[in-house]
């Protein structure tokens, strides 16, 4: 897919040279930016499979292609509910050790 | 919130930061970290959209009428999408605030 070459072409362009020449500064300030995208990468793929998630059960039909009042109280409840489980299956899981 | 206007905030985030003197090369590895953190973003959404809408939209041979229930479900999706992100969003600021988690 062209998604894939793309960002295989970037990848290549830095040279091995260039890296390791890389001072003390820089590397903290990449592993700063790192570490922020990370967190912000996990939310983003959480709402990714949220939404998946919700929108199955949720949006019956999209003839009409606005959400609804119903359809958006669908969402919120079905993000808040998974939540919901996933807080308390961590807890159990953390009564089981 | 939106997520486009999320994708798009990612590679501005370091205009909060004290400006440190940054090398080019470390300038490129971020912004090629961030282009490939969005490529995979839309590689996501995209998937996510097909398999929605086309259960959604094909139920039987393609024919002209579903590009249209396409087109809504495309919508329909990117809205459900932000819904979602707007109540995430809420309800982990809602949790740490109380300690729920």
């Amino acid at each position: 897919m062209s998604f894939n070459s793309a960002a295989n072409t970037t990848a290549s362009s830095l040279s091995a040279e260039s890296l390791s020449s890389l001072d003390a500064n820089s590397k903290k300030d990449i592993s700063t930016f790192i570490e922020s995208e990370n967190a912000k990468q996990k939310v983003q793929m959480s709402i990714h499979q949220l939404t998946n998630t919700c929108f199955k059960s949720c949006i019956t039909n999209v003839s009409d292609p606005d959400l609804s009042s119903q359809d958006q109280q669908c969402l919120a409840n079905c993000v808040n509910r998974f939540l919901d489980t996933n807080i308390r299956l961590v807890k159990g899981l953390q009564n089981i050790q | 919130m939106g997520f486009f206007s999320k994708s798009s905030s990612t590679s501005n985030e370091g205009q909060n930061q004290p400006k440190v003197e940054s090398s080019p090369v470390a300038n490129q590895i971020k912004t090629q970290i961030a282009q490939e953190l969005a490529v995979a973003n839309a590689t996501e959404l995209v998937s996510k959209l097909t398999e929605n809408c086309f259960k959604k939209c094909l139920m039987a041979p393609y024919d002209s009428k579903n590009e249209t229930c396409v087109d809504q479900c495309l919508t329909k999706y990117m809205k459900s999408w932000n819904a979602v992100s707007k109540a995430y969003v809420a309800r982990i600021q809602e949790a740490s605030t109380t300690g729920e988690i």
